[in-house]
Order: structure tokens, then C-alpha cells, then sequence
């Protein structure tokens, strides 16, 4: 697309980057152009970020080249790219809290009179940069008592003050509320007028119409269309993010037993409400939604994680009152967190130590743990895991991140849980580990096992679960099952706000 | 190979420079090598040990104890003045009892009050000086002709003084709680990552209260023992001690990023640091040239210990 009076501001040719076993960026060309508002949508690990990483210079490109104003130009670390007037706002703030607003705007290059701070030229230099963007923020108030809402608006006139040209925004409204969208997607089209070009990286689509002047799809590290959004309609670009020749495909044919799991009316704090399910032996009961959406907050409830309010939570026909993870493991309620890293590896403890750390009790020997029958219990859950690792007391940290996964599924395991709450099972795992672990779930639940899945990665909703109840808002809207349950028709609840 | 030395160096290197300091002091001064003075360093060292035992499971817990100096000079106090009363046995035991509850204070604090370690101790650590000095009075206490209370520090078992002893039975019984029992399990694990361990169903604030106990009676074991040396007893007791203590810790080779822990190397370390004073003392050297030695070794100690725990180049790579 040429635009009159509107250059051509950055051009990405073949970038391409690799991580040690993931293929995260292949040989994709984007290209921005000044005044215009071009949205990259795909799904979690499409390869979005990545790209916003390198542009950010944040990482390094494995291949490609990337071009500013026409000529070829490297970013070694974030001070480059922002030099060359790119700002990237994360999703992470790099806002710092204790400081006043106007502080944040003019980091590192508060304007001086006698080499001490001009405070009054400051504020009101940021002032002006507030009102440029139509923003009521007094900028003398620290930016810890701002809202996310209004944290993001200051760094977009961070941005501005520091003469960007190219405002790049990674799912900037994943925290808004409807009103907050509207006046951020305002804002972005006035940024579109003064000429600066905008990278809108988001999966809600409806906001990705409002705004975007062309749209690019990602799917698997690799570009698969660009379009001006006017040409596109919703189910176009559904299709395309998630078309994929569906190697993974539906879940293998799951039978029914007792009911092992009833929740009635959960509501998590303003974040969940009305939540009903009942999950069944040899179940997989998925919980699909975007961030936010609540589905994560349900299992993080469901596991003493966050205050929730319930009229009724049954396990096997016992009434529990779950309060702490600890509560809910006694309830033999297993859970595989969706960050191991910060909340299950115990880096410093070995593969059979990180097993055997719910159920030393049960090890017991007098006063002491008997270390046999630690050995053996974890013998048994490596072998029935197929963990692959030199000894069993090799420091867990040594492992790859799929042999960790499997740690972290067989802790819940030896825990001997009736229900499994699994959050982004396959988050940070290889293709050849993931493959792997929806065969052990499979063989779990067929063997009698329950599992209530999260995942943000439709395919793996659609491979493991029988069943799927569609997130948005805080909200169950709709229960999917059989021939309706399809990536498309799970994409366009979750998108619908 | 290279692997191989480097995990040698990793487990022994604190024994190692034992043995190379013992023998170079040994041709500088051959007095140091005589029996009473190597007794005499292993008493001195068993004074630190003793709390820096406690402290190693507070460190292993990805916490640590300012207030140990205090509770020291307040155990030993409280010990000391009670001797007359109800003996020598029960005012020693009323001594640890002292110094587990200031302990279980630190702990509440920390799990109740969320205020995290170095300031709840550092806390405490002016707290519980201010009540051992308000209770002596900012007197001293003597005992006297109740040598009894010597049993601390001079009974010989086998020709061996009796701090020594309890230096090395309580890093075997510590040492066997932090690698074979549950609760020492729950400590390494609340130390390698907090939020893990809380989410496996351990009972967090509990085991931090039992840490921060034991840290409390070592402590003031190790204040009773250094008054019953002289058999005075006064509110300035074991002044900076605190810092001795880390550092033996850190000196031993536990990382103070939590999650492990070596009992021997906390003794070796403190025998470490004894024999240094020891050393530059038969040497005749000025004792501020000693405190500035041991300064130098403990930053030594640390900016090695910080190597092998800390990998600049693992944060890095969890960046991208």
C-alpha cells in the first residue's frame, strides 16, 4: 500500500530468530509507514513478541535485516532504537513508581538550570505532552497513584517527548476497562494524525478493526498475510491465525465416569463471576479465554490461590472450604502452576527432592525422611513420565524445560490428587516435550483422572479437552463440546468483549 | 577434568584454605602449632560456630539474624542473675528458652507483620540490646564462687573444652535435620523459591518460626559460653558478633541466596577467621591490622561465594 505524503518509516526484510529448539521468528517482512496504525495480530507464540523484542532491540536477530527511513540499521540494546526515535511500550511498564509523572517523562534527560533539576520547566514541559494527547494526568503526582489506564497514557507521552516516530504497543488494553479502551484508542489515532507511525500488537480483533489501517498476521513464527484492515473482515483473520493444517487436532475419544468435581456459583473479586461446572473422572474440562478473561483466576481459586466466594465446592461428594494451596492439596486437589519458574521449580533441590516435596509426611520414617522410598517414588514418576535426566538427584534447574514440566505434573501426581488443575501446561516446552505431554494427560484420564485445563494456546484446548468453556470478561459465555468446538468458534468468544 | 576441580573447589575450598593457613602460620610462628594454642583457637572459634550454626539455617532459608548479638548479651544476662536462685542447670536452660523466644519473635515478624528479615532483625537486634541493658541496669554481673556455671566453658571431656563439643554436636544435629528431615527439607525449599515452596503445601510461616527459634537459643548458647569464660555478665555482651556470625556462614560456602547449606563449612569457616586472629596475635601484629584482615577475607569469601551462586550470565538469558 502507497500512501500519498506518507513515506515509508521502517521496513523488516527475512527476520528471522531462533532459540535454542524454536523457530520463534521465519524469515518475516513488515514494513510501517509514517502516520499509519498497522496492527500484528496472531496467537500466544505466533511470534509477535519476538518480532517487537528485536525492534525494540531488546534481542538480536538470528537473520533479516531491518531498515530505517530506507537504510539498514542494527539495534544492539534499547538505548539504540530509542535513540533512532522507536519506543516500544510493554506490557510491563517501565515506569518507575515512586517517581512523579513528569520525572518518569523526562528519565535521564530532565531539562537543568545551574546543573541542578528545572523542575518548573519540567512539569511544565510535561504538561504539554499530556495535553497534546488530550490526557488530564497532573504530572506532579508519583506515578504509583495512577491507574494502569492512566500509567499507559504516560508512557505513550514518554514516548512523544522523546521524538518517537515509530510508538510500537504490545496488548496495550489487556488491563482496560471498556471506557479506558476507547480514550487509548483515541489517543492512538491521533498519534496516526501527527504522523508517527504505530505497531498495534494485539489478539482482540474488534479493537484491532477500530484502529488498524493494515493489518499483518503471524502464525508459528511466520508471516502469513498483510492486508489494509478494510479488506479483512473478523472471520478472515480468525482463520488465518489459528489455520494451520490442525496437526494437533481434536482429543481422542474420552470416556465419562462419576462426577468428581462440583463447583456452584464461584466469583473470584471483581475478576470471576457466576461460575458453574461439574468436571467428571476421565475428564478434560478446558477453560479457554485472553488474559483476564477470569479462566486462569478460576483454577487459581479453585486452588487457594485467591479469595473466592462459592455457594458450593464438592470433591467426590465432600463439601470443601478451600483456602490455601496447602488446604487444596490435603483436599488431594493437584495443581501445575503456569509459571514454573517463579512458583514450582525449587532450583536449588534435585529432580527427586522437587517430587517428593508435597508428600514428606508420608515418607516418614521416626523423625526422619526415608530416603528409600523417596528414591523409589521418584524412580516411579520418572519412569511413568519418561523424565529424561542423568540421575534423580541432578539439580532440577540442569533440565530442559519439558523434562521440568513433567517434574512439576509428577509432584501433583505423588500428591495422589483426584483432580488435576493445569495452567498453560506447555508454556515454555519444546514441540517434542509438548507432544509428549498430551500423551501422558491422555493416558492420566484414561486411567480415571480429571483434569480442569487453562491454556491461551487454542490448538491445546482443542486437542486435550472434550469440553471447553469460552472465557470473557470474568464470564462463562458459552460451553463448547462435540463438532461445535473448533479453534474458530473458541477464537471468536474469547474475542467477543 | 576441569569440571571436576571446579566442583572439588566448589565443596572444599573452605577446608583447603584451612589447611594451607595452618601450615603457613605454622612456619611463621611454630607456637601456633603447639596443642594448647590449636585448643585455644577451636574454643575461640566454637564461640562463633555455635550462632553461626543457627544462622546457616536462617541463611539456607534465603534469610539471615542481625539480632543475634543481642540476644546473646540478653541470654546471658538473664542466665547469669538467675544462677542464685534456681541453680546452674535451669538457669542455663532458662537462658536458651530466652533466646528462643526472642527468636520466635523475629519469626512472627517477619510471617505476621510481612517485614522482611534484615529489618525485623536489625529491629530486634537494638530492641532486645535496649532490654538486656535495661535489665542488668547497664551493670555488671558477677557470680560469685558459683564456678559451677564454668561447666560452659572449661569442662574437659577427653581433655576437650566443652564449647568445642557443643560446636560439633550441633552442627551433627543440624546438619543431619537440613539434609534428612522434613522440616529441613521445607527450609531448603522456602530458600530456593519462596512462592514454590508456599504452593507445594508447605507451612511456611511455621518453619520460619522454628528457624528463627534455633537461630535464638544457638545464639544465646553462644552467650552464655563467652560469659561463663569470665563469669561476668553485662548488657554489651557480644557487641557485632552478628556480623562474625555471617560471615563464618558465608565463609563456609552457603550461599546467602538461600536453598543450601553446609554445617561443616560454617565450623571451618569460623575456625577459619579464629585462626587468622590467632596468628597475627602470636605475630605481634596490632589488633587493627587484625580487623582489617578479617575484612579482607570476608569480601574475599563473599565475592567468591556470590560467583558460584549468582550466574550474571543465567539473567541475562532470562531476559531474552
Amino acid at each position: 500500500m502507497e500512501k500519498d505524503n506518507h513515506k515509508k518509516l521502517l521496513e523488516v526484510q527475512k527476520l528471522t530468530r531462533r532459540f535454542p529448539g524454536v523457530l520463534a521468528l521465519d524469515q518475516v517482512d513488515f514494513d510501517l509507514y509514517s502516520g499509519e496504525v498497522h496492527a500484528v495480530v496472531g496467537e500466544n507464540g505466533a511470534g509477535k513478541s519476538t518480532m517487537i523484542n528485536i525492534l525494540a532491540g531488546v534481542l538480536q536477530p538470528s537473520g533479516g535485516e531491518v531498515f530505517l527511513d530506507g537504510n539498514p540499521i542494527v539495534f544492539h540494546n534499547p538505548a539504540d532504537a530509542q535513540q533512532e526515535g522507536i519506543s516500544v511500550i510493554f506490557q510491563e511498564f517501565n515506569l518507575i513508581p515512586h517517581l512523579s509523572v513528569s520525572e518518569n517523562i523526562f528519565i535521564n534527560r530532565e531539562p537543568t538550570r545551574n546543573g541542578m533539576i528545572d523542575w518548573k520547566s519540567m512539569n511544565q514541559r510535561a504538561a504539554e505532552a499530556l495535553n497534546r494527547l488530550k490526557i488530564e494526568i497532573d504530572p506532579r503526582v508519583p506515578v504509583s497513584t495512577l491507574s494502569v489506564a492512566e500509567q499507559q497514557l504516560v508512557e505513550i507521552a514518554r514516548a512523544l517527548a522523546f521524538d518517537a516516530r515509530v510508538i510500537v504497543m504490545d496488548e496495550p488494553t489487556a488491563a482496560l476497562s471498556e471506557r479506558e479502551v476507547d480514550n487509548l484508542l483515541r489517543t492512538v489515532g491521533s498519534l496516526a494524525k501527527d504522523n508517527v507511525g504505530v505497531i498495534y500488537v494485539s489478539h482482540k480483533l474488534e479493537e484491532v478493526f477500530r484502529v488498524a489501517d493494515r493489518i499483518t498476521i503471524l502464525r508459528d513464527g511466520a508471516h502469513i498475510l498483510t492486508d489494509a484492515a478494510s479488506n479483512l473482515d473478523e472471520e478472515k483473520v480468525i482463520y488465518a491465525m489459528v489455520g494451520r493444517a490442525l496437526v494437533h487436532g481434536k482429543c481422542p475419544d474420552r470416556t465419562l465416569g462419576e462426577v468428581v468435581l462440583t463447583v456452584k456459583n464461584l466469583e473470584v473479586e471483581d475478576l470471576v463471576r457466576n461460575v458453574s461446572f461439574e468436571l467428571r473422572a476421565g475428564e478434560v474440562l478446558g477453560l479457554a479465554g485472553l488474559m483476564g478473561s477470569g479462566a486462569n483466576e478460576v483454577i487459581e481459586a479453585l486452588f487457594g490461590l485467591r479469595k473466592a466466594q462459592v455457594d458450593e465446592i464438592k470433591l467426590q461428594g465432600q463439601a470443601l472450604a478451600i483456602n490455601s494451596p496447602r488446604n487444596a492439596i490435603q483436599s488431594r486437589l493437584g495443581y501445575v502452576p503456569n509459571d514454573r519458574k517463579t512458583a514450582g521449580l525449587l532450583p536449588d533441590l534435585s529432580l527427586k527432592q522437587n517430587i517428593s516435596i508435597g508428600i514428606l509426611e508420608r515418607l516418614r520414617k521416626l523423625f526422619w525422611i526415608d530416603s528409600t522410598r523417596e528414591y523409589k517414588v521418584a524412580e516411579t514418576y520418572r519412569d511413568k513420565l519418561n523424565v529424561r535426566c542423568s540421575s534423580l538427584d541432578q539439580r532440577i534447574s540442569n533440565l530442559s524445560g519439558g523434562n521440568q514440566q513433567k517434574v512439576m505434573l509428577a509432584r501433583a501426581l505423588a500428591e495422589d490428587c483426584k483432580v488435576l488443575l493445569l495452567a498453560e501446561p506447555t508454556r515454555g516446552v519444546d514441540v517434542g516435550a509438548k507432544a509428549e505431554i498430551y500423551s501422558l494427560i491422555d493416558s492420566l484420564v484414561e486411567s480415571g483422572m480429571a483434569v480442569l485445563l487453562q491454556s491461551s494456546e487454542l490448538p491445546e484446548i482443542i486437542r486435550l479437552a472434550n469440553r471447553v468453556m469460552v472465557f470473557s470478561s470474568g464470564q462463562s459465555r458459552k460451553e463448547l463440546t462435540g463438532a461445535e468446538l473448533t479453534q474458530e468458534s473458541v477464537m471468536a468468544l474469547a474475542t467477543r468483549v | 577434568m576441569k569440571n571436576i576441580l571446579a566442583k572439588f573447589w566448589k565443596s572444599y575450598s573452605i577446608g583447603v584454605v584451612v589447611v594451607v593457613v595452618g601450615i603457613v602460620l605454622s612456619f611463621l610462628t611454630p607456637r601456633f602449632i603447639s596443642l594448647d594454642n590449636l585448643l585455644n583457637v577451636m574454643t575461640n572459634a566454637s564461640l562463633v560456630a555455635i550462632m553461626g550454626l543457627g544462622m546457616t539455617l536462617a541463611i539456607a532459608s534465603g534469610n539471615f539474624d542481625l539480632s543475634v548479638g543481642s540476644t546473646a548479651a540478653l541470654a546471658g544476662c538473664v542466665s547469669f542473675s538467675l544462677v542464685p536462685s534456681i541453680g546452674v542447670t535451669a538457669s542455663i536452660a532458662a537462658g536458651l528458652v530466652v533466646g528462643a523466644v526472642v527468636g520466635l519473635i523475629n519469626g512472627l515478624i517477619i510471617t505476621e507483620l510481612r517485614v522482611p528479615a534484615f529489618i525485623a532483625t536489625l529491629g530486634m537486634m537494638t530492641i532486645v540490646r535496649g532490654a538486656a541493658l535495661i535489665y542488668t541496669d547497664g551493670k555488671d554481673l558477677y557470680l560469685f564462687g558459683q564456678t559451677e556455671y564454668k561447666v560452659l566453658s572449661g569442662t574437659y571431656l577427653f581433655g576437650i573444652p566443652t564449647p568445642i563439643l557443643f560446636a560439633v554436636g550441633i552442627s551433627l544435629l543440624l546438619g543431619f535435620i537440613v539434609s534428612q528431615t522434613r522440616f529441613g527439607r521445607h527450609i531448603l525449599a522456602i530458600g530456593s523459591n519462596f512462592l514454590a515452596a508456599q504452593r507445594s503445601g508447605i507451612p511456611t510461616s511455621r518453619v520460619i518460626w522454628m528457624i528463627f527459634s534455633i537461630v535464638g537459643a544457638t545464639a544465646a548458647l553462644s552467650g552464655m559460653i563467652l560469659s561463663s569464660q569470665v563469669l561476668t555478665a553485662n548488657g554489651r555482651l557480644a557487641t557485632g558478633i552478628e556480623l562474625s556470625a555471617i560471615a563464618v556462614v558465608v565463609l563456609g560456602g552457603t550461599a546467602l541466596s538461600g536453598g543450601q547449606s553446609t554445617m561443616v563449612g560454617t565450623l571451618l569457616g569460623a575456625l577459619l577467621i579464629s585462626m587468622v586472629n590467632n596468628g597475627l596475635n602470636l605475630l605481634n601484629v596490632p589488633i587493627f591490622y587484625q580487623e582489617l584482615t578479617v575484612g579482607v577475607l570476608m569480601l574475599g569469601a563473599l565475592a567468591v561465594n556470590i560467583g558460584q551462586g549468582f550466574d550474571i550470565r543465567s539473567i541475562l538469558r532470562r531476559q531474552a
